[in-house]
């Protein structure tokens, strides 16, 4: 369902062009739960951007269920984006003067008129994610994993295809991340997006179907739940 | 060792589209206080100049109340050794002959003949041609208008002919009309030399009048000649250089001023706006300093150093382009008062006036800013907590600003300023309500853009109140200013209706005889024909004992109307020897009412009192009225060379032609009164234009303070725009979003503007202070204007601060939270 065909991207730095991802080849299945780890500066967080649309790839191909993101122009990727890749940051990313119910509902206002099938589909998300009692407050009321569960159900309004999270419990506390990892699992079980999850913690990256690892802006490895020695592997690591 | 100047300049160019707009801000507030001050001095240098060339070198001239008198009254006066140079000078009334069908009034010409034309007590300044005391010397305005070069000839309707000489620039004494139109009402003049035109008159011996020069003062010369003509129709009197009665220009400086302080004060606010948000964001940098050492006078220095920079930049750049605009200024300015005058910009005194001022006000402006800077917590701003007190904040200045704005209700000239003060301190109450009001109205124009703007507003509340502020600020200035250039024509057209004392005014070379009264009297449509004696030029003296001259004019109960009689003026004017001033007579004499006025009556010098200061549009009020029996006695002066005419019924201008027919010999001047009303109204209208551009300028200036608000604004917000952005914002949707947040700002400087302009005209209008000076109105024609211009202005610089905001690196934006 998501296609990567020899991805290249890089930057200027100064003067200087500096290779963040060296060929990129790589398939995700629709449905699947997907972590990406690897050392700082080695590609993930740009393979995300490059995926949610906000980046376009120097050389190579993306397709997202058949659609070619990477020939897509700034005002196309931001029409799909808005409806089929859903967003969460590690630092949450909410616009703090909206409340909670504004926020979760912002990229609905985006498309136009609210509908009340829409507004149901908030309130239902708000209740699913635990919200409802604050849901009238202002973001900076809330505590970070409040916070973060605001961006998940931000990023799940329009049900998308896709939900992309940039280290999700980065900067959270092990007993809340474990709440907002449950409450990925729980959407992803009960929707069946296809989920890319950024992650340096061995634990978050548990919770997916599968690890790749990124080195130098390359697949290094990739580690299937699947695969015979996965806890093994898993062991290794968090060990 | 750390070079402050250089870390400042970093500091200010770090973010350079805020540089810029605030530069540009600072350059265009200095560009205007330069160029009004140019042209007050260019302006009043002209007229000073073109003065001083029609007095020339002269210390004295001699007149006479006929329309000449015999050269032989001067004979002593030719030998006494103390005369350096005399000009004698016989004015000869008659027509050209040109080609095609100009009436008998657009023909009619004042021949000057003169001893000699290279006279130092001449200034003409040769633009073709010589003075050869031979020919003809023509003005420009003339020369163009009748098609002649030097060396053609002109031919004087049952004169004689003669050569053009020398073609001139322009100078009072040879004042000509530039049209056929404007010939209607206003003669040509030119010179040529006295012999010749005696030969052609036949007045061999007379003269008009003398100007002399004499060795040292003259006061000897000048008090035995006073008694010597005491009992003759001949007088003397001082050569004075005051144009005061040929010009009303006094109100123009004021508009110079009020235009360039409004623009220092737009251009201030624009650089608080920005200095202030600069050290907002900057507090922690600030708190790091002091936590390393720095006292809180070395931080607030750094920023005063900015400041500095900002202000020398902006004045460098500022100064020489607000030379310029004054020169265009001072063409669109002579354009719209039909001077054909030549002008050299006064430029230094000024320059060194707004440099001045270009290097202190940004300062000023900035003092606040610069002492928060210095005030900053260390604690708090590392931690970056803010104190709690932006709502207090919000009720102490909302309730400051209700009690200046019912002060503004007091009858007192700082009225207008409490008016203006109060507004801007209520400025975010308006702004929260128009946010409220206009979102159902954005959010279905621009859709949840709209909606976003309406609650982005109100988050930088105090800093997007005092944008839309400053453009109030221009719009009600503007506004009151238009309302009074809009009331004038009313206001003039009912005082020289009611203080010209007739329908037409009739001047005349020689005096009217009776006779001439009675053959005018004879005409249909003549009602009446009112005589009116004019000394002239009557010199005196200011409560400062400067020396200035204007025309006194008699008047009786009985007469013609010649001012707005309000109590018993006539009663004190025949009591005793007193007199009543126009007003701009009074306030340039200075006096109070009840005490004495020197003058130099053709009988000698003498002291009237003020019996009363009076409103007419003779002379625009530089001028004094006298009881006409007192005037004969105490000036000797008995002759009328004008007639007031009322005309029953027909047309003014067979009645013109009539006049021109039966008395062109002597005939001077035919003026109606709706001629009069045309030449005041005319200059108005022109400055109204005049005002229309200036009110385009000032909004233009504020809506540099909108873009550059909305520019800081957005650049506060990168974090938030890159994550709607992420959520699925469109780049155009970020656009709607800033451009509504700029049409609400701006209609929220439209609304206060028109609101605080409506309300000071109002108050200007009741007060008892200006006198009736201004009738309430609603100038409609700057509200269209001012909405025109608020709305697109400020739509333009949104436009330029969304385009800060869409080209923003999405992945970089996300990253500053």
């Amino acid at each position: 369902m998501i296609h990567l065909e020899k991805i290249e991207k890089e930057f200027l730095q100064g003067q200087e062009k500096t290779s963040v991802l060296k060929g990129v080849d790589l398939e995700i299945k629709k449905g699947e739960f997907v972590a990406v780890m690897g050392p700082s500066g080695s590609g993930k967080s740009t393979l995300l951007q490059l995926l949610g649309g906000l980046d376009v790839p120097t050389e190579g191909k993306i397709e997202i269920d058949g659609s070619p993101l990477h020939q897509m122009k700034e005002k196309e990727r931001t029409v799909f984006r808005r409806k089929n890749i859903g967003f969460v940051f590690q630092n949450y990313q909410l616009l703090p003067t909206l409340t909670v119910e504004e926020n979760i509902a912002f990229p609905l206002h985006a498309e136009g008129k609210i509908t009340s099938e829409k507004s149901r589909r908030v309130q239902e998300l708000i209740n699913s994610v635990g919200l409802k009692d604050v849901s009238n407050k202002r973001i900076n009321l809330l505590s970070g994993g409040q916070q973060q569960r605001v961006a998940i159900a931000r990023a799940l309004i329009q049900n998308p295809a896709v939900l992309l999270a940039d280290e999700p419990t980065g900067n959270l506390d092990r007993e809340k991340a474990e709440e907002i990892l449950a409450l990925l699992s729980t959407f992803h079980a009960k929707h069946k997006q296809t989920i890319i999850m950024v992650t340096h913690d061995i634990f978050a990256a548990g919770f997916a179907d599968r690890i790749i690892l990124f080195k130098n802006g390359r697949i290094d490895q990739i580690i299937s739940r699947k695969d015979d020695n996965y806890a093994q592997y898993l062991a290794h690591f968090m060990a | 060792m750390l070079n402050t100047w250089l870390i400042s300049w970093r500091n200010i160019t770090t973010n350079r589209k805020r540089f810029f707009f605030t530069l540009f801000a600072i350059m265009l507030g200095v560009s205007f206080v330069t160029a009004m001050l140019v042209s007050e001095r260019t302006t009043d240098q002209v007229f000073d100049y073109y003065e001083q060339m029609y007095v020339a070198n002269a210390d004295y001239w001699i007149l006479s109340d006929e329309h000449t008198y015999p050269e032989e009254m001067l004979t002593t006066l030719q030998e006494n050794p103390d005369v350096n140079e005399q000009l004698l000078v016989l004015d000869k009334q008659t027509f050209l002959s040109v080609e095609g069908d100009q009436s008998l009034s657009q023909r009619s010409v004042r021949i000057t003949g003169v001893s000699d034309q290279r006279s130092p007590l001449l200034e003409l300044p040769v633009i073709d041609g010589s003075l050869d005391n031979e020919g003809i010397v023509l003005p420009e305005a003339a020369a163009d208008l009748l098609g002649k070069e030097v060396g053609d000839t002109i031919v004087f309707s049952g004169l004689g002919e003669a050569k053009i000489s020398a073609i001139v620039e322009y100078t009072q004494i040879l004042a000509s009309p530039g049209d056929w139109e404007r010939a209607e009402s206003m003669g040509f003049r030119v010179m040529m030399p006295l012999n010749t035109l005696r030969e052609w008159t036949g007045i061999e011996d007379e003269i008009s009048y003398m100007r002399f020069q004499t060795e040292g003062e003259g006061i000897e010369l000048f008090q035995s000649l006073q008694n010597e003509f005491q009992d003759s129709s001949v007088y003397i009197q001082p050569v004075v250089a005051d144009d005061l009665q040929s010009n009303d220009i006094g109100g123009l400086y004021t508009f110079f001023y009020l235009i360039a302080g409004l623009s220092m004060f737009i251009s201030g606010f624009i650089v608080f706006n920005m200095i202030y948000t600069s050290v907002i964001e900057r507090k922690k940098e600030f708190a790091i300093m002091k936590s390393l050492g720095y006292v809180q006078s070395a931080v607030s220095g750094f920023i005063l150093i900015e400041v500095a920079l900002l202000a020398l930049i902006g004045t460098v750049f500022g100064v020489p382009f607000g030379v310029l605009l004054g020169d265009v200024f001072m063409k669109a300015l002579l354009g719209v008062f039909e001077f054909d005058m030549v002008y050299t910009l006064d430029w230094k005194i000024p320059v060194l006036i707004s440099v001045f001022i270009g290097l202190l006000f940004p300062v000023l402006f900035s003092l606040f800013p610069i002492y928060h800077a210095g005030k900053t917590s260390i604690l708090l701003a590392l931690k970056g907590e803010q104190r709690e007190t932006a709502s207090k904040y919000l009720v102490w200045r909302s309730s400051v600003g209700a009690v200046l704005l019912a002060l503004g209700f007091i009858d007192h000239a700082a009225a207008y300023f409490t008016i203006v003060i109060g507004i801007i301190l209520l400025f975010p109450l308006l702004l929260m309500g128009i946010s409220t009001v206009l979102k159902p109205v954005l959010t279905a124009l621009f859709h949840h853009p709209g909606t976003l703007a309406a609650k982005y507003l109100t988050q930088q509340l105090n800093r997007n109140a005092n944008t839309a502020a400053i453009l109030a600020v221009g719009i009600a200035v503007i506004m009151m200013l238009g309302a009074v250039v809009q009331s004038a024509p009313a206001g003039y057209d009912e005082e020289i209706r009611s203080t010209y004392g007739g329908d037409v005014r009739v001047t005349f070379e020689a005096p009217w005889t009776e006779e001439d009264r009675n053959t005018i009297l004879q005409y249909d449509i003549i009602s009446a024909a009112e005589p009116i004696t004019e000394a002239t030029p009557i010199t005196w003296e200011t409560r400062k004992g400067v020396s200035r001259q204007f025309s006194v004019i008699s008047v009786s109960e009985n007469g013609p109307e010649l001012f707005e009689a309000e109590g018993d003026e006539y009663a004190k004017l025949s009591e005793g020897p007193t007199v009543v001033l126009g007003s701009r007579a009074f306030e340039e004499w200075g006096g109070e009412i009840g005490q004495t006025i020197e003058m130099n009556s053709p009988m000698g010098k003498r002291d009237f009192e003020v019996a009363d200061v009076v409103a007419t549009s003779h002379y625009s009020g530089y001028v004094a009225f006298m009881d006409e029996s007192h005037l004969q006695r105490h000036f000797g002066w008995s002759n009328s060379f004008d007639l007031l005419l009322t005309v029953t019924d027909g047309e003014a201008g067979a009645l013109r032609e009539q006049l021109w027919s039966d008395f062109g010999d002597n005939l001077s001047k035919v003026q109606t009164v709706e001629e009069e009303i045309q030449s005041v109204v005319s200059a108005i209208t022109g400055m109204n234009e005049l005002l229309m551009v200036m009110l385009i300028l000032v909004i233009g200036l504020a809506s540099i303070g909108t873009g550059n608000t909305l520019l800081m604004n957005t650049l506060e917000r990168t974090k938030e725009i890159g994550t709607m952005r992420a959520v699925g914002f469109t780049k155009s949707q970020v656009r709607k979003m800033i451009l509504a947040e700029g049409l609400m700002i701006g209609l929220a400087g439209i609304v206060g503007g028109v609101t605080c302009g409506v309300l000071l005209i109002y108050i200007m209008s009741q007060s008892v202070i200006m006198g009736g000076f201004l009738s309430f109105q609603f100038p409609v024609s700057h509200v269209v204007l001012s909405i025109v211009a608020g709305i697109t202005l400020s739509l333009l610089a949104a436009w330029v601060s969304s385009e800060s905001a869409t080209k923003m690196e999405l992945q970089s934006s996300l990253r500053e939270g």
